[in-house]
């Protein structure tokens, strides 16, 4: 226990989330009724016994910051460590301007002052990206009984061209990191890292000092014969959230039992922010099938095959099916919605109907009254 | 630091009356409304009223209540100075000894109300589902200039004679207090919760335990004397929804009134939010065949089959081709593939076995008199194939 210190990035990348990160990063879309998608990764920490936990974030993080707050829904309140928030002031200083980092490399060389007061022996580094149940400490356990210098976790199931993969030898030892692959084959890196403090304290000094900022590149890349690179293959359940088409998917997974069996396995809670509201109501009126409810809602209409988030309302004769409808959305009288993701506060007008498709689902913007 | 009123919440009660229900836990520890219990209607009023002191007074089976309440966060009343302290009976130099009665458990406690040197305090009951600005009464309170001001609601006359009764002037003085009157000359109900300018009531408590006599209550002694000496003592008329929730079938109601938009019982409501502690889990999910009605749903359920007029608490499971109506279901249970409950209170963790009969609707039963509420007791496993009738009670465990 607490021999593992936590760091998440959280930044702008290009991404095709459209609407989604209008008014955020990555770590705070709303995911599974309840959560953000941070919330599984911090969960994830704890229950590993990780309690110092640093999140580098970058660009729209207001919505971030005002959901971790102290960091108690995850227990990362402390008087000493716990939760760090880590937005990058001295970014600015270092390169001319805005814009986005450059890798995480560049983000940790940011944050120096930071890496240098970790007191934990080991470190690891995930992105607030993935939604994922993992048990880290058996990757620490797995990372440490290897001798590796760095263990990345990574997946037999391909992703896409964007994502960074493995070519693993019989021991498990990676030989060779690849990304932007037209035909993607190997291990899909899902960007978790397990390494020593001054592991990553040193890689940090000696690539900022070489403007060297990617640590694929010039880390898992250019230093796969001088570091010892382990690879654990984890094959259960982790949802990269890249794109619309990714969430929607990923989201509506969840109405499998086998799914939420494995990304809400008891043995390892996800701790969401806790908000007071009470229990969901559903109205005589009402009617809900195979669909994830959360607490606070007040159901009129018809509910199929749906993801719904807090506090939502949905009124008389209105028909939803196969949408997501984040905290507080209010669909009106009538209204018809069909693949339509709707941000938070949406407002959805009387009689109003509204068709995304499967593949293409709609996405209204937070606040928007339709 | 000093505060101007400290809360004190009588959550000692037995809580006899709900016989099985309450398990190993006092009373205020029951679950109610899907995903809270009792003792957080008052929790949260004292939050929400900008009352940050307050002391719970237990005294039986206070362990699940103690850890409950832990250190109070849920309710924002982990505070640096102030906050929520569980205050069980004690041992003193003079001897220890059990909390004889309301007025006693405060007394044992004067020391520390006096900690916070406060002007009022306010007496609470920990088993009443209500949402109440207690800052309201409180001003009411000052503007009167009162000694003790009791909070009131005018209940039907027909039924007055079942509650403790205020009889007041024309300006809503007290002139004289009837317990449970044969012919009531009012029908405003005490509903248990006071405030008193806390130097008055400190005197009164030294009094009241110099007398042999007395039972050490407020409602018998406390309030009687006061009214005796003339003390300046004033009703608080509230309109809002109240429910003491002391037996079952108050219990089972105060769950209805939830699905009965009139009742006045919204907790969907985000102004005034009630608080819980409760554990995490996922958003509840309603199935393919899944027929849900006229009912409150809580996270970390699972519903498979029909469900209708029915309190669902968290991480509930409803197998297929199961049916719950009319019931309440507390945290934990499961019922599984086509059983049927049917007015029913189905304690914490209870196993319902597949095609078993639980409780039955009030129309079938042959004798009206006989028929109630089924009660299960917490833990209670019903093997499959089994039948509990109307009015049945059963325990689930051994009683520590």
């Amino acid at each position: 226990m607490n021999q593992m210190h936590g760091i998440i990035f959280s930044y702008e990348k290009k991404t095709g989330l459209r609407e989604l990160i209008e008014h955020r990063i990555h770590g705070s879309i709303p995911f599974a009724g309840d959560y953000r998608v941070v919330d599984f990764m911090l969960s994830n920490m704890v229950n590993a016994g990780v309690r110092d936990v640093g999140v580098i974030m970058h660009g729209k993080c207001q919505s971030l910051l005002d959901h971790l707050g102290s960091g108690k829904s995850w227990d990362l309140s402390r008087n000493y460590g716990g939760l760090t928030l880590l937005p990058a002031f001295a970014y600015a200083e270092h390169r001319e301007g805005g814009g986005q980092f450059r890798g995480k490399l560049e983000a940790l060389g940011c944050v120096r002052d930071y890496l240098w007061s970790i007191r934990q022996d080991y470190v690891v580094l995930c992105d607030s990206d993935l939604v994922i149940n993992i048990p880290l400490d058996d990757v620490l356990q797995r990372h440490i009984t290897a001798g590796a210098d760095i263990t990345a976790v990574c997946t037999s199931v391909l992703g896409g061209r964007d994502d960074v993969y493995f070519k693993l030898d019989e021991n498990s030892r990676i030989i060779d990191t690849a990304y932007d692959l037209f035909a993607p084959s190997g291990y899909r890196c899902l960007q978790i890292f397990v390494m020593k403090t001054s592991l990553l304290q040193q890689l940090v000094d000696e690539c900022m000092a070489h403007n060297q900022y990617s640590f694929q590149h010039h880390v898992l890349q250019d230093r796969v014969q001088a570091l010892y690179l382990n690879a654990y293959v984890w094959d259960g359940y982790a949802a990269h959230i890249g794109t619309v088409q990714d969430y929607y998917q990923r989201s509506m997974e969840l109405l499998r039992g086998d799914v939420r069996a494995e990304l809400f396995c008891p043995e390892r809670p996800v701790y969401a922010k806790e908000n007071g509201s009470a229990s969901t109501y559903i109205d005589p009126t009402g009617e809900c099938t195979t669909s994830l409810i959360a607490d606070g809602c007040d159901i009129q209409g018809r509910v199929k095959h749906c993801v719904v988030f807090r506090g939502v309302k949905i009124e008389q004769g209105a028909d939803v099916e196969n949408c997501i409808l984040f905290k507080g959305t209010v669909v009106k009288k009538g209204a018809i919605l069909r693949h339509v993701i709707t941000d938070k506060h949406v407002v959805i007008s009387e009689n109003r109907t509204l068709m995304g498709a499967e593949d293409y689902p709609m996405v209204i913007g937070r606040d928007t009254v339709v | 630091m000093k505060k101007e009123c400290v809360a004190m919440l009588l959550a000692g009660g037995q809580g006899s009356r709900l016989y099985v229900l309450t398990g190993n836990m006092a009373k205020p520890a029951v679950p109610f409304g899907g995903k809270f219990r009792i003792i957080d209607f008052p929790l949260s009023n004292c939050t929400n009223s900008g009352i940050d002191t307050v002391g719970v007074l237990t005294q039986y089976r206070p362990l699940e209540l103690n850890s409950y309440i832990g250190n109070g966060q849920p309710w924002e009343l982990d505070r640096l100075d102030g906050g929520v302290h569980i205050l069980p009976p004690y041992q003193s130099a003079d001897g220890a000894s059990w909390y004889k009665g309301t007025a006693n458990a405060i007394y044992q406690n004067i020391g520390f109300v006096d900690l916070y040197d406060p002007d009022y305090v306010a007496v609470l009951s920990g088993d009443h589902i209500y949402k109440m600005d207690y800052a309201a009464m409180l001003r009411r309170h000052k503007e009167c200039g009162a000694d003790c001001t009791i909070s009131v609601m005018e209940v039907p006359w027909h039924e007055a004679s079942r509650f403790g009764i205020m009889n007041v002037d024309e300006n809503d003085n007290i002139t004289e207090f009837e317990e449970k009157p044969k012919e009531p000359k009012s029908n405003l109900a005490s509903m248990g919760i006071y405030i008193f300018s806390w130097r008055k009531l400190r005197q009164y408590l030294i009094a009241d335990e110099a007398d042999p006599d007395s039972a050490n209550d407020f409602g018998k002694n406390v309030i009687p004397a006061m009214l005796r000496a003339g003390e300046k003592m004033v009703v608080y008329r509230f309109d809002g929804y109240w429910k003491d929730v002391g037996t079952l079938d108050s219990l089972w109601d105060a769950n209805m009134d939830m699905l009965l938009p009139g009742s006045g019982l919204n907790l969907l409501d985000r102004k005034w939010p009630i608080y819980s502690r409760t554990p995490s889990c996922p958003p509840a999910f309603i199935g393919a065949d899944a027929d849900v009605g006229n009912s409150v749903v809580a996270k970390g359920c699972t519903i498979l089959g029909e469900v209708k007029n029915t309190v669902l608490s968290y991480d509930t499971t409803v197998g297929e081709g199961a049916s719950v109506s009319y019931s309440v279901v507390m945290p934990g249970a499961v019922i599984e593939d086509g059983a049927k409950v049917r007015y029913a209170i189905v304690g914490e963790n209870c196993r319902i076995g597949k095609d078993t009969v639980v409780g039955a609707p009030p129309e079938t039963a042959e004798d009206p008199d006989q028929w109630g509420i089924t009660v299960l007791g917490p833990n209670c496993v019903v093997a499959q194939g089994d039948a509990v009738p109307a009015a049945a009670m059963r325990d689930g465990e051994v009683k520590a």
